[in-house]
This record gives C-alpha cells, structure tokens and sequence, in this order.
C-alpha cells in the first residue's frame, strides 16, 4: 500500500516536472520548490554573498521574454564572470504571461551561478500573468537591504491597471525610502519617461525619487535598449537596459555614498 | 454481407459512450455522445458533449471546463473548448469487443473567463492598436491521441462504446515559444489530457 503511495506520488512529481500535466496555459500551480523564488533567492543572497567591504557588484538585464536560446547563452557569459552578487532582471519575464515561460525562464536562470531577483514587467501582468508572478516569484513590490544598499523593486505597468493612478504604489515606494541611511536603488520594469507608465504619477513618482538622499541610480527595462538621463532634470539618472536579444548586459558597482561604475558586456552570436 | 458490414462499419465508426446508436449503425452522423476530459489545458475536469458527423470519423464537441481557484490563483475559471477529433481508423483486437485508434487527430479553440483576459488587443480598451498582437482569452490548439474502445451489447437495443482516450496537445503561444527557440524541444511545449466519452 504505502509503494503505491509512493509510486503515484513519484509519478505525480514526474508528471508536474516534466510540465506535461497542465489544466490550462494560465493556471498558477507549480511545484512547491519552484514557489516564491524571490524570498528564495533573497535568501541565498544573505548566506552565500561575498561579504567582504560596502562595494556591490550585479548583473542588470531586461526583457528575457521568450528569448531563451539568448537566456542560456546570458547564463553561460554571467557565469564567466568573477565578483557579482546577484542578477537584476528588469521585467519582462514572459511573453504572453503564461506559466510554462515563467518556467522556462527560471530552468535556465537557476543555472547562475549567484542568486537572481526580478521585477514584474507589462507582458507579466497579461491574462493571469500578474497571479502567475506572485505564485512563482512572489510580490509585485519588495525591497531588501544588502551590503549597505536598499535595493527597491516595485511594479510600474500602469497600463496594464487602466492607468488607475493605484499603480506604482507611491505610499510604498515613499515608505521604502524613508529608510536614509542605506544607499539606495529603485528598480521597475517601465521607466516614468514611457508611455506606459501612468501619466498621472509620473511628476509624483520623480517628486518621490528626488527627495531620497541617498538614491544612486533608477533602473528599468521595457524598451530593450540602453539609455541613461536625468530626464526630470533634478540630479537623478534614469537607466534602462538592453533585452536579452540585444546579446549585451550591464555590471554595475556601486561603493561609497552614491558611486557607482556601468560596464556593458557584449556575449554570444548576433543571429 | 449484413453482420459483417455493420461490424466493419462499427469498427470505422468507434461509437464512443453513445446516448443512443442510430439502429442500422450505418448513419452519415450521430449519435450523441458525453464527454469527461481531464487536464490537457482545458481546466482540471471538463464536461460536454458532441455529435458524430462525417461517417461517424469526426466528432465535434463542446466541453466546459473547471479550474478552481487553487490552480487559478484567484477566482475559479471556467474554460469553454470547442473540439472536433478526427478518427482515421479503429481496428478490433481480435474477436473481442475491445478496438483500438492508435491515432486521434484533433484540433480545438477556448475561451477562458475572467476579467483579466482580453479577446483581443482593441476590446481591452487600455492599449494602442497593435500593442498586443494575440488574445489572452482564446487560444487555439492542435492535438494527437489515441484511443480504447470498448463495444458493450444490448441485446435488443442499439450497441453502445465506451472509449477510453489520451492525447497531447499544444497551443498556439507554445507553439510559437517553440518555433523562435532552437532551446525549446517538442516535449517542452506539450500538454497530456485523457478522458471518456
């Protein structure tokens, strides 16, 4: 009797691992260990992270979505690389927010090295995206203190909402900033300058921002390209970085109060 | 020629879970049949039923399915699915009542509710024409399976299938996953669904 147990058990595993039992493209249900991969990999940071000296050093990259031939070869390169802490994935995990690539992408990702945290992005929230997100990963707005630096990654696809001026979260966000003594590092998926942030955020969102003393950078994806500017012309710069296709990722340092280094790193064939 | 044609026949025909057989067996359509189907994209059970056509080689049905809130991860959602398989063949084990289609072909198209799926990119009403190019409601999707049938006589009355049937599926958004990523492989993209009819 308990075999059998065992055997239907061993063969229900089977059969979720191996993906070919699903009850529909949008559900959420996952194997237990791929659940909350955020605290997950939050947790990993805080054991395993080099914690020599204030300097942090982590992959930032957008957009994987649906480009998991580029996602294993991204794997490969961060691999190669000596000193990161983490990988930042701007958003975009998906492309049609269905449970399989969140799947995909995670299959590839957890073959890093180090820990990687993610934003959720537009094409997450599609259909059950959004539920897919917090069943995989976890919440749409968190942050974590590591090495001296804030790191605050919340949810900005106000398109998706309607622009219901509920999303970003500006009382979160203010919230999160209120701790100054810590560097700090906003992360989102769309930048306030794109039209798919809510427009009538966007002064609020920059206000928010500018009165954070120790804020170094603010970071996105979304449009699959680099670009960096102070487009609110108050002294914070906002930087967006490339998708997974562009076969490019930045590393960037930060040390001291506000320092910080961007190196862009070129990997794998453009096909 | 007549116990031997209608056996044939029968054989072709694969009358699955029958309500109620046409008495000759030799009808271009019908009958009715039931449908329960488990997982293969369409909710965790799905119930409905459809009408033989085409020589009794196609069946088209209509299935609702179920996905509770559990594999949801909000509100249950109910899923319709329009389905028509194609039976190219079904031969008898031996003498036995027993018949076997070792290949289904199939194609189908559902409509999943909740109001976080949009039929399409315009109808959301939040996005500019193009910004999204698929629906999130419906997909559509193409299937291969295979089948068990099991002939139960009723003396008096007209003979009565019961089938037994598998199949694996994929969507179009798979596919598409599959077709731009030399990283993905066919198991990757397919869905395992089985039911009775």
């Amino acid at each position: 009797m308990r075999q059998s147990y065992l055997l239907s058990g061993a063969l229900a595993l089977f059969l979720a691992s191996c993906q070919l039992v699903e009850f529909s493209p949008n559900q959420t249900y996952v194997p237990v260990a791929e659940r909350n991969l955020t605290s997950r990999n939050l947790r990993q940071l805080a054991t395993a992270g080099p914690s020599l000296g204030d300097t942090v050093r982590f992959v930032f990259v957008g957009d994987t979505q649906r480009f998991y031939d580029e996602t294993e070869q991204f794997v490969a390169s961060v691999n190669q690389q000596r000193g990161i802490d983490f990988v930042l994935v701007a958003g975009d995990i998906s492309d049609f927010g269905l449970l399989r690539e969140f799947r995909w992408v995670n299959q590839r990702l957890q073959r890093l090295r180090v820990p990687y945290l993610t934003v959720i992005g537009n094409h997450d929230v599609v259909g059950n995206g959004r539920a897919v997100y917090q069943q995989v990963y976890g919440p749409l707005n968190y942050s974590f203190l590591y090495k001296g630096t804030r790191f605050v990654c919340l949810d900005t696809n106000g398109r998706e909402y309607g622009f219901g001026r509920q999303v970003p979260d500006l009382a979160w966000l203010r919230r999160q900033l209120a701790d100054t003594a810590a560097r700090t590092v906003v992360v989102s998926h769309v930048p306030p300058t794109d039209e798919d942030f809510d427009p009538a955020l966007v002064q609020g969102y920059a206000a928010t921002l500018r009165a954070c003393p120790n804020l170094v950078l603010h970071l996105s994806g979304h449009v699959h390209r680099y670009t960096a500017a102070q487009p609110f012309h108050d002294g914070i710069t906002y930087l967006t970085t490339y998708s997974l296709e562009k076969h490019r990722y930045h590393i960037l340092t930060m040390w001291g109060h506000r320092q910080f280094r961007l190196e862009t790193v070129v990997y794998g064939a453009e096909s | 020629m007549g116990q031997k044609a209608k056996w044939l026949w029968l054989v072709c025909a694969l009358a699955p879970g029958a309500l109620q057989a046409q008495s000759s067996g030799v009808a271009p359509a019908g009958p009715f049949f039931l449908s329960l189907h488990v997982a293969g994209g369409t909710g965790l059970v799905a119930l409905g039923g459809g009408y033989r056509v085409a020589h009794q080689r196609l069946e088209p049905e209509l299935l609702v399915g179920y996905l509770p809130h559990r594999l949801s991860g909000g509100k249950a959602l109910a899923i319709f699915t329009l389905k028509a398989t194609y039976l190219p063949f079904a031969p008898t084990l031996g003498h036995s009542r027993w018949q076997v289609t070792p290949v289904t072909l199939g194609a189908m198209v559902n409509y999943t509710t909740g109001r976080q799926f949009f039929l399409t990119n315009n109808t959301a009403g939040r996005y500019r024409p193009g910004y999204y190019w698929w629906s999130s409601a419906v997909r559509v999707g193409a299937l291969v399976g295979l089948r068990l049938s099991y002939l139960d006589p009723r003396p008096g009355s007209a003979p009565r299938f019961t089938s037994l049937y598998s199949e694996l599926s994929t969507n179009d958004l798979h596919l598409v996953s599959l077709l731009t990523n030399r990283s993905l492989r066919l198991p990757d993209v397919l869905t395992l669904g089985a039911g009775l009819k």
